[in-house]
């Protein structure tokens, strides 16, 4: 926080001092790039945290503008037009939120679809603006309006724009450091582990782009002020497309790097197109070559520089608190499946499971590949529909739910390959799956609830089978795919679920690791006293965990019974016939 | 009336599945953005003012539209595309800074200002009870013959699935033993030939300049949007909507209108149907 | 004596600076199998990239029959007589089974594949990408061997395939065996690894902690260094 100050500061003395030093006509000039800078840092933030890339960003901002433009001419109190902008600033950002939420239900992707749908938009847009000539002007735009109380353009105005460019940093800044920031970062990196920790994620995706909007239609009240006419281009796909180049050149990661490419190449080019030819083939070609070179752009190239001379300056002290305790509202979790059916195409996946598991429990699903194990899983996640039968669990039908739904009904699951967040750091990842069911809406904005653990998390991270996690700063991606099997087990089980699902948690373990993950399974079930569906091929450790043992072909359930009836029935030896590692 | 409607939808169609084409094989299977897709339309539209600039014979429009058109695509994809296969969102950024460059420079070399190209066969021809330009006529013989060709093709080829292979996969792709760099160079090269076709066929009927290329890159992607990513089928759906809607509506209101519908519909093919109206699966 | 098909020298390699393999050799015969084995983590899979070209040497040879092929891309082993079945995504999987199966240069033997994993002939239409793990491991192994290679390379073909089918596949493994091909082989399963190796390297920290022929190899030894 402090060093967000001092680094706010900084950036408020250094644009202070701009009509000092170069006058007020430069200020002036920089002022209008210094209002692209803010709409190009909400994109930055949109496109570096949550992987969404806006192309219509000129929609919100251009609205915007022109609804400025028509307060001002039409209104002449002060606070009336004041309450106007933030009335404009809400609407924009609520239909922000209302198109990213609509778009995204019921997808799990940050999908190019989206992309094009707001440039579609910001076409449609300009053309409007050029066509509806009685409230945009046409052509020729809407001029000749005050600006907000009489403020000199050439002068005053550049203040106004200093201080919000400065407020926008340091909200983006104070974000980053906080959980929702976190939260928006594991969206992109892997939203299907985030639904099934209980994240609706299209609502995360939407709150992230009503909050660019907001600063696009902040953006375009200020551009509507300092310009003096708002004209079609403003809303259009030129103006969006030059944004986005901007954010890429400057870096979309790092919060001031939107501004050093809208304020760096935007004057630069505004300033030498006139005098030097070449000067647009100069900006492509170095455009080309960052996105090519340095995807992370001049930010992210001085971030990476200034690492290489100032290493591990995170301090390792970690102070830790106790998380909250996780509420769920069921009582037994006993799972029904009632002639459930899952079609895939022409391919009858599950083919009416009949199956009541007992309420607490290790309960083992084997059968030969294809019969329809990680698809019973799925039906209870809510990763695949159900064509026919149910799912209950708790006399509560739970089939074809959002994924995210699931998780709110105590059901835990870790995924066949281990599903992580890949470009997080082992703590981020911990600190995800303790946030997860435990945060309420405040939460998100605390920087101490990073710090949440549960005294059962930190024994289970102490434990031998956790020795490859010890360094918390490490990136998950440079684990190896056993130790990340471990970390996926740590936080699935950090939510404390009572009902966890484990599909194949021993695939590409060493007879060693195996035995550990075992030993791990048990204890928790011990300790939880719930309900576990573990999927497994290797007959030993179904013998070591399994209360119960169901055998699953061609997608119905041929036989269930203990762990020596099983081995002892005539046809499951006929279809299956275990071994073991 | 309706049949020179009807004659002129079929042009529209036949000149975008042209351009489309190009952007389906790219976009489609490649999974690169290419925002310069219009460049290479404009390049190829070019070919016909270099021959009458050099007072050179109207047959060598061709082979000059494919040398310019192959040439820089070729360096295209040595230098940048090659670097973003299955990347749509950084592709989309660094053909848009190609798009800008290519611009620039075929305005350093033949000037702002609109060139106008004379069609190499003048005159009208009686058809379906109307005159309408032998040219045309041609034109979209040609481009039936071209796509009846390509289907036949690519009916009884591997490549189709190679190339599958090759974007979703490409070290596995590797594995089997198919040579990606050499594939996608190929494929890249077609596309962006293609496209310049498309472009010195248009010539003659519009005007070029360099900024010609925006208005075909945005139909013919939104062409993809509506048909559907991956097969020839959905590409002619697209095609047929996209251009026959716009030239249908632009006949009886104003083109604007016939752009906001053809906007309007691709959203919202992009919300609710995002794999268009044909899945090749 | 067999005549050798494979040669590996010193091999290292590794994901940018950091080397995960260090210093490998071994040969190979005409119609071998070399198992190898070692715990999480250790650099098998390297080794299986580095040997199939999916990754490039840092320092090392390579020689198939005695011809000099360390410098050659992935694609150019395979042309030369080296299949390779990753550990993971080993399947297209958005391309259906008959599309992926398609892709192998020769389908000679398909009917016997076909008819020793019948699940794949029944599910020719499907999405890879849609069927379960098990599958798609059996989906690439079919791919691998339908190849005419003198060499494959498996990396760890049996992960969550339930033991008939993983008996099926060293059917399948002893068939080709027969006809000469020659094999390297990662494994965790050790029942899998004892029955079909002729001879084991295990791998510890990117280096060989243990080499042995089957006959002077016991399953205790093995599993010793899997517990280091």
């Amino acid at each position: 926080m402090a060093y967000i100050a001092v680094t706010s500061a900084a950036l408020l003395t250094v644009l202070l001092l701009v009509p000092q030093l170069f006058g007020t006509f430069t200020a002036y000039q920089i002022g209008l790039f210094l209002i692209y800078g803010i709409v190009a840092q909400g994109i930055g933030f949109l496109w570096g945290k949550t992987g969404i890339l806006p192309l219509g960003q000129a929609i919100f901002f251009g609205i915007a503008a022109y609804a400025c433009a028509q307060i001002l001419k039409n209104i002449d109190s002060l606070p009336l037009q004041i309450a106007l902008f933030v009335v404009v600033v809400a609407c924009l950002a609520l239909l922000g939120f209302a198109l990213a939420f609509i778009v995204f239900k019921g997808r799990s992707d940050s999908g190019p679809y989206f992309s094009l749908i707001t440039l579609a938009l910001a076409m449609i847009c300009e053309q409007v603006a050029g066509t509806a000539t009685n409230t945009t002007g046409g052509f020729n735009g809407i001029y000749g309006y005050p600006t907000i109380a009489n403020l000199d353009q050439f002068n005053e105005l550049y203040y106004v724009i200093a201080i919000v460019t400065v407020l926008s940093t340091a909200a983006i800044s104070v974000l980053n450091t906080l959980p929702a920031g976190l939260v928006a970062r594991a969206v992109s990196d892997n939203e299907k582990r985030m639904q099934l920790f209980g994240f609706p994620t299209h609502l995360v995706k939407g709150l992230v782009f009503g909050l660019s909007a907001a600063f696009a239609a902040v953006a375009g009240i200020l551009f509507a002020n300092h310009q003096g006419i708002v004209t079609p281009t403003s809303t259009g796909f030129l103006l969006s497309a030059n944004l986005v180049i901007w954010t890429a050149v400057g870096g979309r990661n790092h919060v001031y790097g939107p501004l050093i490419g809208a304020v760096g190449i935007g004057y630069l080019s505004s300033e030498l197109r006139g005098s030097f030819v070449y000067w647009e083939v100069i900006v492509a070609l170095v455009f080309i070559i960052v996105v090519l070179k340095y995807p992370g752009g001049i930010a992210g190239y001085l971030v990476d520089i200034f690492c290489r001379f100032k290493k591990n300056i995170r301090s390792t002290e970690l102070h830790l608190c106790n998380a909250p305790a996780i509420s769920t509202s069921i009582v037994q979790p006993k799972l029904i499946f009632s002639k459930t059916k899952v079609k895939m195409g022409p391919v009858r996946i599950l083919n009416g499971v009949d199956l009541v598991t007992p309420k607490t429990g290790i309960v083992c699903i084997i059968g030969p590949n294809g019969a329809g194990k990680t698809s019973l899983l799925n039906a209870i996640t809510g990763n695949l529909i159900v064509s026919a039968g149910s799912v209950s669990l708790d006399n509560k039908y739970i089939h074809n739910l959002p994924t995210h739904k699931a998780f709110a009904c105590g059901i835990a699951r870790k995924l066949q390959v281990p599903s992580v967040f890949f470009s997080l750091t082992v703590f981020e990842n911990i600190a995800l799956a303790v946030i997860a069911g435990r945060a309420r809406f405040l939460d998100f904005f605390r920087p101490s609830t990073l710090k949440w653990r549960t005294a059962e998390l930190t024994n289970l991270l102490n434990s031998e089978a956790m020795t490859a996690l010890v360094d918390m700063e490490k990136p998950v991606s440079a684990l190896a795919q056993g130790h990340r099997q471990f970390l996926e087990f740590a936080m699935t089980t950090a939510v404390q679920p009572k009902v966890l699902l484990l599909d194949e948690p021993c695939a590409g373990l060493s007879p060693d690791e195996t035995r550990m993950m075992t030993n791990l399974v048990r204890d928790f079930q011990e300790r939880n006293n719930g309900l576990i569906i573990l999927i497994e091929h290797d007959m030993s450790i179904v013998r070591d965990l399994a209360d119960r043992v169901v055998v699953l072909h061609q997608g119905a359930v041929l036989f269930e019974g203990s762990y020596d009836d099983v081995r002892n029935n005539k046809s499951v030896q006929d279809v299956y016939s275990g071994g073991t590692k | 009336m309706s049949s020179i409607l009807l004659l002129n939808i079929l042009w529209q169609v036949s000149i975008l599945a042209m351009v489309t084409i190009g952007l389906g094989i790219v976009f489609g299977q490649l999974k690169i953005m290419n925002m310069a897709h219009g460049e290479l339309v404009m390049i190829g539209a070019y070919a016909p003012v270099i021959t009458s600039h050099l007072g050179l014979s109207g047959y060598l429009q061709l082979p000059i539209c494919v040398a310019t058109v192959g040439l820089t695509a070729l360096i295209m994809e040595r230098t940048v595309i090659r670097h973003f296969y299955g990347r749509p969102f950084d592709s989309l950024l660094a053909t848009w800074g190609l798009s800008i460059l290519m611009r620039e420079i075929v305005e350093m070399i033949f000037g702002r200002e609109y060139q106008s190209v004379s069609s190499p066969l003048p005159g009208t021809m009686s058809l379906l009870g109307t005159d309408y330009p032998i040219y045309r006529v041609v034109v979209i013989l040609g481009v039936a013959v071209f796509f009846f060709t390509l289907l036949l093709w690519y009916r009884r080829s591997k490549v189709g699935t190679e190339i599958k292979a090759m974007v979703e996969n490409p070290a596995l792709a590797q594995a089997v033993g198919i040579n990606t760099s050499r594939l996608s160079s190929v494929c890249f090269v077609f596309g962006a030939v293609s496209a310049g076709i498309a472009g010195m066929v248009l010539a003659p009927t519009t005007r070029v300049e360099p900024m010609m290329g925006l208005d075909y890159l945005i139909r013919s992607f939104f062409s993809l949007v509506v048909g559907g990513l991956g097969s020839l089928e959905g590409l002619f759906i697209g095609v047929g909507l996209i251009g026959g809607i716009q030239s249908t509506i632009g006949a009886f209101f104003n083109q604007t209108y016939g752009y906001l519908f053809v906007l309007t519909l691709s959203i919202l093919f992009l919300w609710l149907k995002p794999n268009g109206l044909y899945r090749s699966n | 004596m067999t005549s050798t098909l494979l040669r590996f020298k010193n091999i290292v390699g590794g994901y940018g600076n950091t080397m995960v393999v260090s210093d490998i050799s071994g040969t190979i015969g005409k119609g071998e199998v070399l198992g190898i084995f070692g715990r999480n983590g250790v650099g098998k899979s390297t080794l299986s990239k580095l040997l199939a070209g999916a990754l490039p040497m840092s320092v090392g040879s390579l020689l198939l029959n005695n011809k000099d092929i360390s410098f050659t891309s992935n694609h150019e082993r395979r042309q030369r007589g080296i299949g390779y079945m990753p550990q993971t995504a080993m399947v297209f999987d958005n391309l259906t089974v008959r599309e992926n199966l398609s892709l192998a240069r020769s389908t000679q033997d398909m009917k016997y594949y076909l008819s020793a994993f019948p699940r794949l002939a029944e599910r020719q239409t499907q999405i890879a990408g849609s069927m379960s793990g098990g599958e798609r491991k059996i989906l690439a192994f079919v791919r691998t061997m339908l190849e005419e290679t003198c060499l494959v390379i498996l990396d760890e073909p049996s992960e969550g395939v339930q033991p008939e089918n993983i008996l099926k596949m060293q059917e399948c493994i002893e068939r080709r065996k027969a006809k000469g091909t020659s094999f390297v082989l990662v494994e965790q399963n050790m029942s899998m690894l004892t029955s079909i190796s002729d001879f084991y390297i295990g791998i510890d920290s990117g280096r060989i902690v243990f080499e042995s022929d089957k006959k002077s190899a016991s399953r205790q030894d093995i599993l010793s260094v899997l517990s280091v």
